[in-house]
């Protein structure tokens, strides 16, 4: 039988095969690895760090809804000095890429977080969250306002070299506009869709389910709108985009590949199927082989 | 462990009305399952309902490699649960979470509200009996659910048992807690307490846990609590289901439910976390 090369190439990393983590979802990989060896995964997010270590928000963080899930869980993580002594020791032993997803609250934070990671580590590059929706300040604030927006990438493309991805918020009228943004801003790399805001009522105490009232959608439900904004973004900008957004089959992940990405990331999946980038990987390669392709890159952008 | 477990039963014990069921899942997970850990059970293998649900353990059986589960359909989750029929397989990732630590000696109060008694099923099968007399305050809403929530298996267990229901239909009318207060004052509980030989445990909603806690603290026993919250990932990535926790160093910390819990030490739980 005839072998797919499923490797691929973007933002300077080279990546065993188009699958990626999202971060939030999977934890600093330790998590999930009973389940899911990580050299079956082309890499991993981690969880978004900030300069300070954050409780988050309260709990409820979780409501279900139909094929999604919102959460708010704010951002909890052990901050940038803590994460650095006893997580990312942990994660240079790992057989996969890792990428880190730092955060802030403002310009400085960014450039702070960026100056803490270089080429000398494990990490093959930084994920910008400028699209949190769970903090009331920073985040997402930053990321539905082109100009901010591209002054983060900016300041974090002067404060490290290794390659930056931004990752783009839905909660904008203008997907296409926020790309060119932070392409202007000197990223090499778009990930997106992060989680849609939200809201879910309990009909019996009459209140916002979640503690924090408003969270992010995720899951299979919003799928059609981040299918819709990689296309958008595939022919605004001319930088490779890492594809996210409800994926949970490999009929999901061709199709966000013929959309334009270039790797995709699994999130809520994870929590139902464990196995499911595996799944994903062997069902790609299937696809690639019975359409006759040599290389899963010849996937990308395809539905153009 | 993420496996396909083969359905023994899956039946409606008691009252209709109660809507409580019994599920014996046979397979792997007996092997190493702990009492107070939990189950997180895939009810639909279409997107809607999307998540697993976690479900206590109630029963461990290594010999004949089963685990029982008792669940209250309580939405449209535990009601895709009922549907399963004998010999189907569901997917199970389990068992899971930290559970009871186990007492080898002396006397052990379990506090339950309503159906939080399921966990502690298993905790009373674990325990050496000829080492470690037990102690059941059980409070319901009336005689109809304590029925239906196997209170037939209870009394054959021989624990030592006092019932409270909201309605005065069995037992005590009034709180589970005050049945504690007056257990602890009446017993000889002080004694062993100091030679530390007491423990609790307790499994219920908030309010009862909080009240336990206090009685218990006031009292010096040590009391685990079994926590619920709602579950995403059940394995410790997601941060979904915290709980907040007293650090050592007094600063609040966070613990997952999922993971460092569902069972809890009592003295380091935050009740009335605000943020």
């Amino acid at each position: 039988m005839q072998k797919v090369d499923m490797t691929t190439e973007l933002a300077g990393m080279k990546l065993r095969n188009p699958i990626l983590t999202s971060s939030g979802t999977y934890g600093f990989g330790e998590e999930y690895a009973p389940y899911c060896p990580v050299s079956f995964l082309g890499g991993i997010t981690v969880k978004g760090i900030t300069p300070l270590p954050r409780l988050g928000n309260p709990v409820p963080r979780l409501a279900e809804t139909p094929s999604g899930l919102l959460n708010s869980v704010g951002l909890e993580n052990p901050g940038l000095e803590e994460f650095k002594k006893s997580y990312l020791p942990k994660l240079e032993s790992l057989d996969t890429a890792v990428i880190v997803n730092i955060s802030g609250f403002s310009l400085d934070d960014y450039a702070l977080m960026a100056a803490a990671f270089q080429k000398d580590s494990c990490i093959a590059a930084l994920e910008v969250n400028i699209s949190c929706p769970n903090i009331k300040h920073g985040g997402m604030a930053f990321g539905t306002n082109p100009k901010s927006a591209e002054e983060v990438i900016t300041v974090v493309r002067k404060n490290t070299n290794l390659p930056v991805i931004a990752k783009l918020s839905p909660n904008v009228t203008d997907i296409g506009e926020m790309a060119r943004a932070v392409e202007s801003g000197g990223a090499d790399g778009i990930s997106l869709i992060n989680t849609l805001l939200g809201m879910s009522i309990d009909i019996h105490t009459q209140k916002p389910l979640l503690a924090n009232k408003m969270g992010g959608l995720s899951g299979p439900a919003i799928r059609p709108v981040a299918v819709r904004m990689v296309y958008q973004v595939y022919e605004a900008v001319n930088l490779p985009i890492i594809g996210m957004g409800g994926i949970s089959t490999w009929q999901d992940a061709i199709e966000f590949m013929l959309a334009g990405a270039s790797a995709v990331s699994l999130g809520t999946v994870n929590f139902v199927n464990p196995m499911a980038p595996v799944d994903i990987l062997s069902g790609m390669e299937e696809y690639c082989l019975k359409k006759g392709y040599g290389s899963v890159r010849e996937l990308v952008g395809l539905a153009h | 462990m993420y496996l396909k477990q083969r359905v023994v039963e899956n039946r409606l014990i008691g009252h209709p009305s109660q809507g409580i069921y019994k599920l014996v899942l046979s397979g792997q997970i007996s092997k190493t399952a702990q009492p107070g850990q939990f189950l997180h059970i895939q009810v639909s293998a279409t997107q809607d309902p999307l998540l697993r649900r976690p479900l206590s353990i109630a029963g461990i059986n290594r010999v004949k490699e089963e685990v029982t589960i008792y669940y209250k359909v309580v939405g449209r989750g535990t009601d895709l649960l009922t549907r399963f029929k004998e010999n189907d397989y569901i997917s199970v990732l389990g068992p899971l979470g930290t559970g009871f630590t186990i007492p080898q000696k002396g006397e052990l109060l379990l506090i339950a509200g309503g159906i939080g008694v399921f966990p502690l099923y298993s905790l009373i099968q674990a325990v050496d009996r000829e080492q470690v007399k037990i102690h059941l305050f059980w409070g319901g809403e009336n005689i109809d659910f304590l029925e239906s929530a196997d209170l037939k298996y209870i009394l054959n267990t021989g624990v030592n048992l006092k019932i409270s229901t909201m309605d005065g239909s069995l037992g005590h009318q009034g709180l589970v807690t005050d049945l504690l207060q007056a257990g602890i004052r009446d017993s000889g509980f002080a004694d062993l307490n100091h030679n530390h030989l007491l423990a609790a445990a307790a499994c219920g909603p908030k309010g009862m846990l909080k009240a336990a806690a206090e009685i218990c603290l006031k009292n010096n026993i040590p009391l685990e609590v079994s926590l619920e919250e709602r579950m995403a990932c059940g394995i410790g990535a997601c941060l979904g289901c915290v709980c907040t926790v007293k650090g050592e160093d007094g600063n609040l910390k966070r613990k997952r439910v999922c993971k460092e819990g569902p069972v809890l030490k009592a003295e380091e739980v935050v009740w009335d976390a605000k943020s």
